[in-house]
């Protein structure tokens, strides 16, 4: 392993709170430059595994390195080279844009150009604008902006669209988007599936403290998902027998009408509907279903992110 | 120190942008000290009045000063207490008792009214807000028995007058007095609860965790906080002064140890509101709690009232609240001229303040909450 390459090598970290085991011994690495999920549901450990490289925890027992600098001793040195979005992050609320990032970069001794940042972020119009002022979208992608006031490697950034809608969301993914452009590493904990999906590089599922699966969503979903479902809507029974010639397993739904088939490729679709055709089999419309994380978690802890939730 | 200088000038932007805080802070005190020059200018009820009657002949008081009291109990305005020993120094007897009036009929007082030549001795407290009320009350009785003595056939032209002695060692009105308790209560409110209120709102939203992920230390920020509070308080001085000498004429001058209280009694308070913010649990809390402390400590720490005029256990309980010794201790420093009493109050003040301030520093934590 190239230790230049690497910007957070954590091994065998462990938390507890009294009885309770928040983090059970997980390892992983990041490599600079890239987007990496910890991804799961409320309670699994995920802001306190970022609060610990962050150096506002401190571990129970295990190690850490963010970019090469121990977290046990190394606050100072770590704290200047990262950035953070805090979870349900908050900034002074009487204090405008532009004033919360010159009392951040204050604190840092930055000279970052502020008017770049507000940019970065898209906030040119609201610059002058109270912090209380300002829609959840917009609050998150200040307190975005907030976190690169140091121009840090590695940003950190914990649920930094929980709460949002979906138009608000897509505006934060962009701003994180433009962040790996910038060559910068993310550290992004999400218990929203798609957002792990459409942004990072590297996903590590983490349930219950412990790390259930790591690598990229592709790799993920082809070692974990199910296989993609292709429904052909209103159509006959015959098609089974014949897709089944194929070598594919097909369902006939007598309620619906529908013929649901398990695809073993995404080219099995163009040849049922080739085999279809050809033997005049009628069909109303077709749905393909993609395997997602979501199936993932499922296959991996027999449960969906919703019921893993802790209360 | 950049970093508190940064922080610093952050506060006091966001201090004057909000509303609530100018006004809790600078305007209700004003609104305090209006009201209570209000109604202590109209208030009425009776006067404790101590009366030492030494014109006794033969064992018995005279007929004349006897007349004269009887006229003083008609009145229905006074509670009388006639001493009983008319030999102790009256003066020296108001000052150890701590009595606000004291009327002496002297020796020889039914004689010298038969010569149109009688005095009265009035000892009172210029302190008091009434002092010139029940003085006029005085000299009106006195007006009465002059006419009614007047009407009988060849009358002297004056026959009783009333001499004024004031026992305060300077002259000085109950606003004197009062602006000083408010400039306590106003440092004490300003720093407490600006103190809870951020501390607990910072750590309820976050953002404390915020400031733990930048380089500013703890103890910089408790040090511009601390900062802050000095300077808001001095500000609320200024303007409860300001208003004192346009409205109230007072004569209270700020000199070096008022100051040094009002920057002690800043730092004691917020260190108190940082202790408190510990221990609660969300800032709506924590408004109640600092409630809870400053209201009793107004009230029994004679704020607004002189402690002398306070039942006996209501005055033992002031000797253990801190407000009681910035009052005492502006009041020495500011209006009694008691330099080495202020010095005394100050310290017993400093001290609490490097208790309460050390332990708030000691548990105010931003990261592990």
């Amino acid at each position: 392993m190239n230790r230049n390459l690497v910007a957070i090598e954590v091994d065998s970290l462990v938390k507890k709170y009294g009885d309770l085991t928040a983090v059970d011994s997980i390892s992983f690495t990041i490599n600079k430059g890239e987007i990496f999920s910890l991804l799961g549901p409320n309670g699994a450990g995920k802001t306190t595994t970022v609060e610990i490289l962050e150096c506002l925890r401190r571990p129970t027992s295990g190690r850490a390195y963010v970019l090469g600098f121990d977290i046990s001793k190394d606050q100072d040195d770590i704290k200047k080279r990262i950035g953070v979005l805090p979870q349900e992050f908050n900034t002074f609320d009487s204090l405008t844009v532009r004033e919360n990032l010159q009392y951040f970069a204050g604190m840092f001794g930055s000279s970052v150009d502020i008017d770049s940042l507000i940019k970065l972020v898209d906030l040119e119009d609201k610059r002058n604008e109270q912090y209380k002022k300002l829609s959840g979208g917009l609050k998150q992608r200040l307190g975005v902006a907030m976190a690169l006031v140091n121009d840090p490697e590695i940003v950190f950034l914990d649920e930094p669209t929980a709460g949002l809608d979906p138009k608000a969301r897509h505006g934060v993914w962009n701003v994180i988007r433009g962040l790996k452009r910038q060559g910068k590493t993310v550290f992004l904990t999400t218990h929203y599936m798609e957002e792990a999906e459409a942004l990072a590089d590297t996903v590590t599922i983490i349930h219950k403290g412990k790390i259930a699966a790591m690598g990229t969503p592709e790799e993920l979903i082809t070692r974990y998902g199910q296989r993609n479902l292709l429904i052909l809507r209103n159509t006959d029974k015959v098609a089974v027998p014949l897709i089944e010639t194929m070598g594919l397993e097909a369902n006939f739904d007598s309620d619906a009408g529908d013929v649901k088939v398990t695809l073993n490729h995404s080219s099995d679709v163009s040849e049922i509907v080739r085999a279809l055709t050809l033997k005049q089999v009628p069909f109303g419309e077709m749905q393909l279903k993609r395997s997602s994380l979501e199936d993932v978690f499922l296959n991996l802890t027999g449960e969906t992110l919703r019921e893993a939730e802790t209360p | 120190m950049n970093r508190v200088l940064i922080d610093l000038k952050a506060s006091f932007k966001m201090f004057f942008r909000s509303k609530a805080a100018v006004f809790w802070t600078l305007a209700f005190p004003c609104i305090l000290i209006l009201l209570f020059g209000a109604i202590f200018s109209e208030m009425d009820s009776k006067y404790s009045l101590y009366v030492q009657n030494q014109d006794i002949v033969d064992g018995e008081p005279t007929l004349a000063s006897i007349g004269f009291i009887e006229a003083l109990n008609l009145t229905d305005t006074f509670n009388l207490h006639i001493l009983d020993d008319p030999t102790i120094n009256a003066t020296k007897y108001a000052l150890d008792k701590e009595l606000s009036y004291v009327l002496v009929i002297p020796e020889g007082f039914e004689n010298d009214v038969s010569k149109a030549n009688a005095t009265i001795e009035f000892i009172y407290d210029q302190s008091q807000t009434s002092a010139m009320v029940v003085m006029g009350i005085l000299n009106s009785v006195i007006n009465e028995m002059n006419l009614v003595i007047a009407s009988y056939p060849n009358p002297p032209q004056h026959f009783v007058v009333l001499q004024g002695e004031t026992i305060a060692p300077k002259r000085f009105s109950f606003m004197d007095f009062f602006l000083p308790g408010m400039i306590a209560m106003s440092a004490m409110t300003t720093s407490i609860f600006t103190a809870v209120e951020i501390s607990s709102r910072y750590r309820d939203t976050g953002i404390f965790r915020k400031l733990a992920t930048t380089p500013l230390r703890r103890i910089e920020w408790i040090l511009s906080r601390t900062l802050y509070l000095i300077v808001i308080s001095f500000i609320g001085m200024g303007v409860i002064l300001m208003l004192g000498i346009a409205l109230f004429n007072v004569k209270v001058i700020p000199d070096p140890l008022s100051l040094i209280l009002v920057t002690t009694t800043s730092m004691l308070f917020s260190g108190m509101g940082m202790i408190l913010s510990r221990f609660v649990k969300d800032p709506e809390t924590a408004g109640a709690a600092a409630n809870a402390i400053t209201f009793p400590m107004m009230f029994l720490s004679g704020t607004f009232f002189p402690l002398e005029q306070m039942p006996e256990f209501l005055r033992s309980i002031a000797t253990v609240l801190p407000l009681t010794y910035v009052n005492n201790g502006l009041r020495d420093a500011m209006i009694m001229g008691e330099p080495q009493r202020a010095i005394m109050n100050t310290i017993i003040v400093a001290v609490l303040c490097v208790i309460c301030l050390f332990v708030g520093a000691w548990i105010t934590k931003w990261e592990e909450e």
